[in-house]
């Protein structure tokens, strides 16, 4: 059999196609149709032939590599499973982007399989590998784009070819129509305004401050995210707004190596700030969002500053600001008293250098803040990044993984782990569940609503009489 | 694929501890479900919003947005969480015996 009903090389463009893979429930007929998919060789090796060009970084990289091993123990999961030579990162990119280029993409389907489960379970895409190497090669970058090579031959994990279609049809990684999304946001105001008064979610509103931006998830199963950075830039003044469509930053099609939905997503994002003319773009609590957004983003789309076209923070940096500055205040009676720690986000810590303004945050917030070890730049991966988190047949992988990040934990002695990012709350949620540590985890945005003080004027009808 | 034995009843669960075929859905799995999310008593509400939730996904093949089950049972957000703490996405899903929502949650 060439391609599979299920399991192919077509790209997920339509409803029916999407309702389809998601009948074929934990993609149960997908895989089994993955063990008769054919490799399109040709298609393969013209496609790298296109695309690691001599003098790009990639083959560079791929050629220089010493295998020194230095990479070895930068690697949570070789860390995790008991130092395997198979998870030092240079074997697993060699092995597999090595060998496909070698072969001159001449490889079978059991290779293009092996290529699969290296990519999505043997990485995370955290990049700190390549802090270690001596000639800087990163392996993250390297995996995905081979997670690009995957995708383009069908070899993809279910729940990521079904991410990457939700981007085609809805242009959000959930299936959050723009009156879905316009409906949510009128219902958390107006839930929320008993509580806060004036509380109002402005839409579309052109030449605001700030044009905010959001996780799918937000509006389809988190909704009261949404409600809690409502009221914490209605207690800022902040003169804010999120466009009717483009409100979508994150980007499982990056997870899945779907280049082509990548450059769709993050356009419909840009498109927004053209439309809207907002001052600067300010981003949910979403590591990989921002990373797709700010820091991938304008090279998908070709923009040759290398930035979006409006100046974009992610939450954190908000956050920072408006604590400076005073536009928000904290109580001091309400400081978090126990001992907290932190979860650095890989993919704006590590790779985008924001390390001191959370911990700025934490230095108005906490009066017992705990670093974990290794920490800022160096911090290791929550264990459920790149899409880990998200795809089933890699659960037991993916939970072998969190010891790391469990033990990171526990180091601290603090039972409280503030994770700004969904991957990482929901990973650090999941190794509770594992491992029943018995911590608690948390975003900003709930503790600061607890935290603040209220303005009389905004305060609720209750406490005033 | 694993398997959870509750008071008789036999039930094939993904990786995340949901049910994989919808068919097994019945009132043993509810109250398993209710143990492990740690929920006192089912009362006439959680029950509406499991049949809301069932009701949807065997139109749509899908989970609803919170806004819709909300709409639905006419609940304001603040009592599904007090219904369900760990949230409609994940308990209430599992309970109605809805496959785990794909992407990021």
């Amino acid at each position: 059999m060439a391609q599979g009903k299920f399991c192919n090389r077509e790209k997920v463009d339509t409803l029916e196609q999407l309702q389809a893979l998601l009948n074929d429930k934990g993609g149960g007929q997908y895989y089994k149709e993955m063990q008769d998919l054919d490799v399109d060789t040709d298609l393969l090796w013209a496609t790298l032939q296109k695309t690691l060009k001599e003098k790009s970084r990639i083959k560079a990289w791929l050629e220089i590599c010493a295998h020194c091993g230095m990479c070895s123990d930068s690697c949570f999961l070789y860390l995790a499973n008991n130092k395997d030579p198979e998870q030092v990162p240079s074997y697993k990119i060699q092995s597999t982007l090595g060998q496909l280029y070698k072969r001159k993409g001449k490889v079978d389907n059991a290779f293009m399989q092996m290529c699969m489960d290296t990519a999505w379970s043997k990485c995370t895409c955290c990049n700190r590998c390549g802090m270690y190497c001596p000639f800087g090669i990163d392996m993250g970058i390297m995996f995905s784009y081979l997670r690009g090579l995957c995708f383009q031959q069908g070899f993809v994990p279910w729940e990521m070819k079904i991410g990457s279609g939700m981007h085609r049809v809805f242009r959000a990684q959930m299936d959050v129509t723009t009156e879905d999304w316009v409906e949510t946001c009128e219902w958390m105001a107006e839930e929320y305004e008993e509580d806060w008064p004036g509380l109002k979610i402005p839409i579309e509103k052109v030449g605001a401050d700030i044009m905010y931006t959001v996780n799918a998830r937000e509006p389809k199963h988190y909704p009261e995210d949404l409600a809690e950075a409502a009221i914490l830039f209605h207690l800022a003044g902040e003169d804010w707004t999120v466009p009717e469509e483009g409100w979508e930053e994150t980007s499982l099609a990056m997870f899945a190596g779907d280049w082509e939905a990548c450059k769709m997503q993050v356009q419909s994002v840009y498109d927004a700030m053209e439309r809207l003319k907002p001052k600067r773009m300010v981003v949910t609590e979403c590591g990989h969002a921002y990373r797709a957004t700010v820091i991938e983003g304008p090279y998908w789309c070709g923009l040759k500053t290398g930035q979006p076209p409006v100046e974009s923070l992610h939450y954190v940096e908000w956050v920072a600001e408006v604590l400076r500055n005073g536009k928000l205040k904290i109580d001091p009676a309400k400081k978090i008293k126990e001992p907290v720690t932190l979860q650095d986000s890989c993919n704006y810590i590590r790779n985008a250098g924001l390390a001191e303004y959370t911990r700025e945050i934490m230095s108005y917030i906490a009066e017992d803040f705990r670093e974990m070890s290794p920490n800022k730049d160096h911090n290791f991966c929550c264990g459920g990044g790149g899409g880990f988190n998200g795809i089933g047949r890699y659960r037991k992988q993916r939970n072998a993984g969190l010891k790391v990040k469990r033990d990171q934990i526990l180091q601290t002695g603090a039972k409280l782990v503030i994770a700004p990012c969904h991957n990482c709350w929901d990973a650090i949620r999941d190794l509770e569940e594992v491992f029943e540590v018995g911590i608690r985890w948390s975003f900003l945005k709930p503790l600061l609503v607890e935290m603040v003080e209220v303005p009389e004027h905004l305060k609720p009808q209750e406490e005033e009489v | 694929m694993a398997t959870v034995e509750f008071k008789g009843k036999s039930f094939d669960v993904d990786e995340d501890g949901f049910i994989t075929d919808y068919n097994q859905w019945n009132e043993e799995w509810v109250e398993y479900v209710k143990e492990q999310e740690g929920i006192d008593e089912m009362t006439d509400e959680h029950k509406l919003v499991i049949k809301v939730l069932q009701e949807y996904y065997e139109k749509n093949g899908i989970a609803p947005m919170v806004r819709v089950l909300s709409k639905l049972t006419k609940f304001k957000l603040k009592h599904i969480y007090e219904l369900f703490p760990s949230g409609p996405g994940k308990g209430a899903c599992k309970m109605a015996g809805l496959p785990k929502p794909t992407g990021c949650v």
